[in-house]
């Protein structure tokens, strides 16, 4: 019994992780209508920039954590003017905003190899808290703690932004129509230039603290997030931060408890089939809102 | 004895004509020239730290085998092609050098299932292929086809026996990743083995070599109490795995393979691999003959880290090539090379202190098992107290 | 005249992969110009590629009787994948079929008995490069007829507003269900001749990467015209071959630049009908003009 208590928490922290990106993917998907390809991108590099600001400029936890993340939302920021801003100018469509896209993700991921000498660099220990409580007779690493608190976190943040705030309120109304918005009052260059940020920033953090608890810095991290983080935005829809962070749990907690109780090769497979099981019959996920498309 | 012909010029004669008579086909020998090896590098992609100690080692032996004079007045020119670890980008490489008629002999793989896909190629162009890294098996086909790779299947099963008799383990996990057959293949002989010794196994945690998340392999093989993990993974999986049980507390032996033997590795995982057992084919300190010792010390200077077990295949690529080119009067070509290449038995120079050709795979003798030390050395394994 | 053979031998393949991968393209294409963003191209080729290849393996049948094998493959698979994914609106159906090469990798891994599991198999089929060609000038006049005949007209204006379509009497659904066992037969070969290309098809083959590189053939070359999607894929294949002969160490970052700027600057594709209709209008010869104008007699 201990052991599933153990896996299960296992599967909380992991699934934190494929929420806390998943929100970034979603904003992105939800607020910008772009599938965006590069977003994984965000994630490796805000684990790269902290591993260097940790371990070149010892810069302990947090600064460096926070340096990854900014750095992650800066990078977002320039992919959207860059790469998406000047197919906005044509009108709506979604075909060239994921190709250019995808541009970004060839190129970010090129460079980050490059940057990590292709090699899968490690925080060094020291650089980040590794106290391990105990639960009982189930080790808890303080990064678990840590991460399922940053994902509890961000998540009722952003909620907040989204739905109580007018720059949420601004943010929705540009997701759904750019023209409308600005003739309502909202200056949409400046809403999509602060929720890439955030789009950015959100995925980073969870670069960040995949890379330490995993101790992996490298491209494939983010590739590793932005399979299940896109999962984690159709299960629990799209435009619906708690959706998706549940979502994103619920496959974290699945997929140990796969590994554990059935087989590893079907884990994915699970994953997979779920998510398209959901786009069959309920493509609106979980707890998305029903969306009117015009004839 | 004034009519004693004196006999000494007489044969000094005879003596020189004969030399004369034989000497001109050895001094025939190999035509001075520049000879292409068509190298398929793996400096990008999933294991780029691995093949990178592949290329720096083939380039060494280039400078070496130029400097020592190894083909007299000739020497290699090695042109590589970036694959990516990719087999489509393999083929297409290799089909370029195929049609490069300056390219004698062609070099490739890491990995096992690439190496497979250029056989049927190479075997139908007729061009002669060294494998410098694949692991798995019956890859060589002479005369057209050899492996430099000293294969460690069997040093692994070797490892794992030394270190059960040390510690006396009553049963054993396996981390495996599932998706790898040259790992599958590694693992089943060491648990007969081991399994024959009354060692039972406790389980066996499935993992993916593109895993990486380890938390749940680790608490699960944690799980299954063991006095002893194995680990058969390739590099990023196994010190992720390795990195996960210690992390959550597992402080029982854990034995690892091959791939931990890399600086790379010591510098990424610092003091959890310390300790840890595993067999190197070729090691900077332990064991080291005299050419090993020059070459560990001109890798050093060269490219200012300390050469791997990869490394060492790289080097001995080219050396083997170079041997065969050396047995061939003429201009070389492809066929001559390949003939050559499969007479070749054991090699002039090696830095493994004795290696031998096998049916086209090369092998050496006896396992060093070592571990990293706190200081970043490899030093000779020994049990904990 | 030597060093000009062997530069034909050493980029004999890269000419053999831009032709499968125009097959792929069009492919694409053929749900594209039906309004439909759809990457199960991936999922057909596999499909084709894998029972394919293994055909020929277990049976040692012809290779050439095997191409329409698995052409019929890929349109049987089309044809299901329509029936359960068309009900979907746009967005979803493009997520729909990404998440569907997610899982036919799954089940490509799972079933070694078939495909080789996770490493792999050899696929000693040799195609020739006079087959390849032979083929895609095959597709090429079918993609051509296609798009002067009833069905081609039907299809662009399905793509343009599908509302409207059917008030004009075309059944949308029907077409669309055309569009994709069209991109299932094309896919299917496509599949099976990138698995003789390579003479290796793993997992990985068959998955984001090919996905990717197809679409962005197809949008570079211009999705409004077969021809563009050949011309865009034959491109796309061409320009990593170029970039590691120029720029080895940053080919990568040198691809997605130039997919990149090809994007912003041209986001209608090098072959743009449309373009080249408002061209050829701007060009009519001034006299040509006012003597068409002056030919229409004025009674006054």
């Amino acid at each position: 019994m201990d052991l599933f208590f153990e896996q299960l928490i296992n599967g909380v922290a992991l699934g934190s992780l494929y929420a806390l990106f998943g929100l970034g993917f979603g904003i992105v998907f939800a607020t910008l209508g772009i599938l965006n390809a590069a977003q994984g991108t965000y994630a490796s590099w805000a684990a790269i920039v902290a591993l260097a600001a940790a371990e070149h400029y010892k810069l302990p936890f947090i600064p460096a954590l926070l340096t990854g993340v900014v750095a992650a939302g800066v990078i977002a920021l320039l992919v959207d003017q860059v790469a998406f801003q000047p197919l906005r100018r044509r009108g709506k469509d979604m075909l060239g905003a994921l190709i250019t896209s995808i541009a970004c993700w060839i190129i970010l991921d090129s460079l980050a190899g490059t940057a990590t000498g292709h090699n899968s660099l490690s925080f060094p220990r020291g650089t980040y808290p590794s106290t391990m409580y105990h639960l009982g007779t189930i080790p808890l690493p303080v990064m678990q703690i840590i991460t399922i608190a940053a994902m509890v976190a961000v998540t009722v943040g952003l909620h907040v932004l989204i739905r109580h705030t007018r720059f949420g309120a601004a943010m929705r109304a540009v997701g759904w129509d750019q023209t409308a918005a600005s003739l309502g009052g909202v200056n949409p260059r400046y809403v999509v230039i602060i929720t890439a940020f955030i789009a950015g920033s959100t995925s980073g953090l969870a670069g960040v603290l995949g890379g330490i608890t995993t101790h992996n810095v490298s491209f494939m991290l983010g590739e590793g997030l932005m399979l299940k983080g896109f999962a984690a935005v159709v299960v629990g829809g799209y435009d619906d931060v708690r959706g998706t962070a549940l979502a994103g749990v619920a496959l974290g907690v699945l997929e140990v408890m796969t590994s554990q109780y059935l087989s590893s090769g079907l884990r994915d497979g699970i994953t997979y089939a779920l998510l398209l099981g959901f786009l069959l019959l309920r493509p609106r996920g979980l707890f998305g809102s029903l969306t009117y498309s015009r004839a | 004895m004034g009519t004693s012909v004196r006999l000494g010029p007489w044969v000094f004669a005879t003596l020189a004509a004969f030399a004369f008579q034989t000497t001109p086909a050895l001094a025939q020998g190999l035509t001075p020239g520049e000879y292409k090896i068509g190298f398929i590098t793996e400096n990008t992609g999933p294991i780029a730290q691995a093949g990178q100690s592949f290329w720096a080692g083939a380039q060494l032996a280039v400078e070496d085998i130029k400097s020592s004079k190894y083909i007299g007045a000739s020497s290699i020119v090695l042109d590589p092609k970036e694959s990516g670890s990719d087999a489509a980008r393999s083929i297409q490489a290799m089909n370029q050098f195929i049609a490069d008629r300056s390219v004698i002999a062609t070099a490739c793989c890491i990995l096992s299932p690439v190496a497979g896909s250029l056989k049927p190629v190479v075997l139908a162009a007729k061009v002669p292929l060294v494998i410098y890294g694949a692991t798995a098996a019956g890859l060589p086909q002479p005369p057209w086809i050899y492996s430099m790779t000293i294969l460690p299947g069997p040093k692994d099963t070797a490892t794992a026996l030394l270190v059960s008799d040390a510690i006396k383990p009553k049963t054993a996990a396996y981390i495996l990743a599932a998706d790898n057959d040259a790992f599958k293949g590694r693992m089943a002989p060491t648990q007969k083995a081991l399994e024959a010794k009354g060692i039972a196994t406790a389980g066996v945690v499935s993992v993916l070599t593109k895993d990486t998340d380890f938390t749940a392999a680790a608490t699960q093989a944690m799980g299954l109490k063991p006095d002893v993990v194995l680990v058969y993974a390739t590099q990023q999986a196994a010190a992720g795995a390795i990195s996960a049980l210690r992390d959550r507390g597992f402080t029982k032996t854990i034995i690892g393979n091959d791939v931990l033997g890399p600086e790379a590795i010591y510098k990424k995982m610092g003091a959890t691999v310390v300790g840890i057992p595993f067999p190197v084919g070729f090691s900077d300190t332990i064991g080291v003959s005299a050419e090993g010792k020059s070459f560990v010390n001109a890798y050093k200077a060269k490219f200012k880290v300390s050469p791997d077990s990869y490394s060492a295949q790289g080097y001995q690529m080219v050396w083997f090539v170079a041997q065969g080119l050396k047995s061939i009067s003429g201009t070389p070509t492809r066929e001559s090379l390949s003939a050559a290449l499969a007479k070749l038995e054991k090699f002039d120079h090696n830095v493994y202190g004795g290696e031998f050709m096998k049916e086209g795979q090369a092998q050496t003798t006896g396992t060093i098992v070592v571990n990293w030390s706190a200081d970043g050395k490899l030093v000779p394994w020994t049990a904990p107290k | 005249m030597q060093g000009l053979w062997d530069f034909w031998a050493a980029y004999r393949s890269t000419l053999a992969f831009a032709i499968v991968n125009s097959f792929l393209a069009l492919s694409t294409y053929a749900v594209l110009s039906a309004g439909i963003l759809s990457f199960a191209t991936v999922t057909y080729a596999a499909f084709g590629g894998f029972l394919g290849a293994r055909m020929v393996l277990a049976t040692g049948i012809d290779p050439m009787l095997t191409l329409p094998a698995a052409a019929l493959a890929g349109a049987v698979l089309s044809y299901l994948v329509a029936l359960i994914f068309l009900r979907l609106e746009s967005h979803w159906m493009a997520l729909a079929s990404l998440a569907l090469i997610l899982i036919t990798r799954v089940i490509v891994i799972n079933i070694p008995v078939v495909t080789g599991g996770v490493n792999g198999m050899s696929v000693p089929l040799p195609v020739s490069l006079e087959l390849l060609a032979v083929l895609i000038a095959l597709a090429a006049l079918v993609f051509w007829r296609l798009s002067v005949s009833w069905y081609g007209i039907a299809a662009q204006s399905v793509r343009e507003d599908t509302a409207v379509a059917s008030s004009l009497g075309i059944a949308p659904r029907k077409i669309q269900t055309i569009a994709f066992v069209i991109s299932g037969a094309v896919g299917g070969l496509g599949g099976m001749l990138l698995a003789g290309a390579l003479q290796f098809i793993s997992p990985d083959t068959y998955f984001v990467n090919i996905a990717f590189t197809m679409i962005a053939g197809v949008v570079l070359g211009g999705s409004y015209h077969w021809t563009g999607v050949i011309i865009g894929a034959a491109v796309f294949t061409a320009l990593p071959v170029i970039a590691q002969a120029i720029i080895p160490e940053f080919q990568d970052v040198a691809n997605g630049i130039v997919l990149l700027l090809i994007m912003i600057f041209l986001p209608r594709g090098l072959v743009d009908p449309r373009a080249i209709r408002l061209r050829n209008k701007f060009q009519l010869p001034v006299a040509q003009a006012i003597k068409d104008t002056s030919s229409t007699k004025l009674d006054i």
